[in-house]
């Protein structure tokens, strides 16, 4: 094979995937040009590529619509879930990734498993529960849910950053005469930061998108964006632009999300970080 | 560790397993705490939950009249003996089948050209994630604007070029195409991922080896790549079987389940049972019925690729 005839079916290939690529981005590329246009632009047959930009829509959809407190809502929860999530989550890692035996071994397994459950199995006691406790639409009640099936990822991501440190470093430090508390917050946790970011951030991603949840256990008091633009984006096409502002801005803050943890992508993802 | 270190020549292997044991026993007892609120969570917001559930299912429950009565299993045999359920089942199989299957064969070239790039590849990875990342509802509408009647993108341009569009949403059979299109549009992303990642792990020097002996890129692709990725391909097919068998969000949006019950999978015949009709007792064994077949599902493949991989 000579350099030129490489050269044009790298080419090719290139263009080929670059064309799905394309393909792919088509949707996104499309509400976000339906949340930019008028009425009489995004009805327009054949589809209007040029046009002329509005963001009264995206202004609208803020100020008036009340999605502001849709994302003050989706922002408590979220980081609310992360708090409780990460923290109790790593301390379980830790624990695990110290222990040795079978048992060890048989709790990583069900956690994978308890991870494959069918969420609606679990949104019918959730609400059930919710209703005799009086916490349907308060914050507690979907956070401590989001937390409870956010928990297997969290075990199992912090998990394979725990086992990567060594044993040693525990020894040292109890040698030192640290305690088990003393070794896991000074010596142990430092070491995994960029790790804790990580399952951080891929948690939080987990509990801003959450839908079924939210769709039964929140209210008009505590109601989160997925739940907010189903309802108003699943309506007739008359608040089309207005459904695609909002939905385009729902999507903003997770194209920042990936662009900075593409690095990470497989790993949390290969755990079943988002869906 | 300490303990069975220098001087211990006197001390009998027997001895020096139960002292290593005994300090093992000794770490695990400063070790549970850390266990502890991980565990209550999971006890309280989760098992208990689950066995809740599973005690519902006992009863014939209206949530909005608020009567119970217990009724053993009989809801668990009307089910069986339920046609919409049958039906579901069979809806969702032909569903999970059709998307996953979709989902791995262009999952699987995608990630292959990738393999095969020497340039930009970072950046189209990046590029053509983003579907998956997306938040599930705000994809599903995504599409909808794509393939919703008349206005949609799909539909306009049919009209501009002067051809009858189908009914995307509307119509049964292909209200069914569009809901598979929609999963694929949002896995096929997780699909390359993985994948990708699965064939720059394989032992270069064995692809080496292949070319030097005249092997052609396909023989390569199919007689070492892929045997060598099998774990990887069965993992992810597991995974993303399980995923669409349970998956509410996409079709919840897009089609509600309709038209009429042409897109009703077995997990929004649960919530239809649940939060449309109140009857939480039927509801939940249905639930319960769609653990188990998930379970069953996940220990054939698990089995079948067991004993591949114990064959070759």
């Amino acid at each position: 094979m000579n350099a030129g005839r490489f050269r044009t079916s790298q080419i090719l290939l290139f263009v080929a995937l670059a064309a799905f690529t394309a393909a792919m981005l088509t949707p996104v590329v499309w509400a976000l040009m339906t949340s930019v246009k008028q009425p009489i632009d995004a009805f327009a047959i054949p589809p209007k590529i040029v046009f002329e930009p509005t963001f009264e829509f995206h202004r609208q959809v803020w100020l008036e619509k009340g999605f502001g407190r849709f994302l003050l809502n989706s922002a408590v929860i979220s980081l609310a879930t992360v708090v409780v999530s990460v923290s109790i989550g790593t301390m379980a890692a830790y624990a695990l990734s110290r222990m040795s035996g079978k048992a060890v071994g048989g709790i990583m397994l069900a956690l994978l498993s308890l991870r494959m459950f069918p969420h609606m199995l679990l949104a019918i006691p959730f609400f059930i529960l919710a209703k005799y406790l009086n916490l349907i639409d308060t914050y507690p009640a979907m956070v401590l849910a989001l937390v409870a099936i956010n928990q297997p990822f969290t075990i199992w991501m912090m998990h394979s950053f725990f086992v990567d440190v060594p044993k040693e470093i525990d020894e040292a430090a109890a040698i030192d005469g640290a305690g088990e508390w003393q070794t896991f917050f000074r010596v142990v946790l430092p070491i995994v930061r960029p790790g804790l970011w990580v399952t951080a951030l891929f948690s939080l991603l987990l509990a801003y998108n959450e839908f079924l949840f939210a769709l039964v256990l929140t209210g008009p008091h505590t109601k989160t964006l997925p739940v907010a633009i189903a309802e108003y984006g699943g309506e007739d096409l008359n608040y089309w632009s207005l459904s695609a502002a909002a939905a385009i801005a729902i999507m903003i803050p997770i194209v920042l999300f990936m662009m900075a943890l593409q690095k990470h992508l497989v790993r949390g993802l290969a755990l079943g970080a988002v869906k | 560790m300490q303990l069975t270190t220098a001087g211990q020549d006197a001390v009998t292997p027997a001895l020096r397993k139960s002292a290593a044991r005994r300090a093992r026993r000794a770490q695990h007892r400063r070790l549970w705490p850390f266990l502890l609120p991980s565990a209550l969570v999971a006890f309280f917001i989760l098992l208990y939950p689950l066995g809740y559930a599973f005690y519902l299912s006992l009863f014939n429950y209206y949530l909005d009249t608020g009567a119970s009565t217990f009724v053993g299993f009989a809801n668990y045999a009307d089910l069986f003996t339920d046609t919409r359920f049958w039906a579901a089942l069979t809806r969702t199989i032909g569903i999970v089948v059709a998307a996953v299957g979709l989902e791995f064969c262009v999952g699987l070239t995608v990630a292959y050209g990738l393999y095969r790039l020497t340039f930009g590849v970072r950046a189209l990875n990046l590029l053509m994630f983003l579907p998956h990342i997306i938040t599930p509802v705000v994809a599903a509408l995504f599409l909808k604007w794509i393939f919703a009647g008349r206005w949609g993108l799909l539909d306009s341009l049919f009209a501009t070029f002067g051809f009858f569009a189908p009914d995307w949403l509307g119509d049964p059979a292909w209200a069914r195409v569009t809901v598979v299109l929609a999963d694929a549009w949002q896995f096929t992303p997780f699909m390359i991922l993985v994948l990708f990642a699965g064939l720059n792990t394989v032992d270069p020097s064995q692809i080496e080896a292949a070319q030097i002996d005249g092997a052609s890129g396909r023989q390569i692709l199919f007689r070492i790549m892929l045997p060598s990725i099998a774990p990887i391909i069965a993992f992810v097919l597991t995974m993303r079987m399980m995923d669409a068998f349970r998956y509410f969000d996409t079709i919840y949006v897009l089609t509600g389940g309709g038209p009429g019950t042409a897109t009703e999978t077995v997990t929004m015949q649960t919530y239809a049972l649940a939060f449309r009709l109140f009857q939480i007792g039927k509801a939940s064994a249905l639930g319960v019925v769609t653990l188990l077949i998930v379970l069953a599902f996940a220990s054939i493949i698990v089995a079948t690729v067991g004993r591949r991989k114990g064959r070759t």
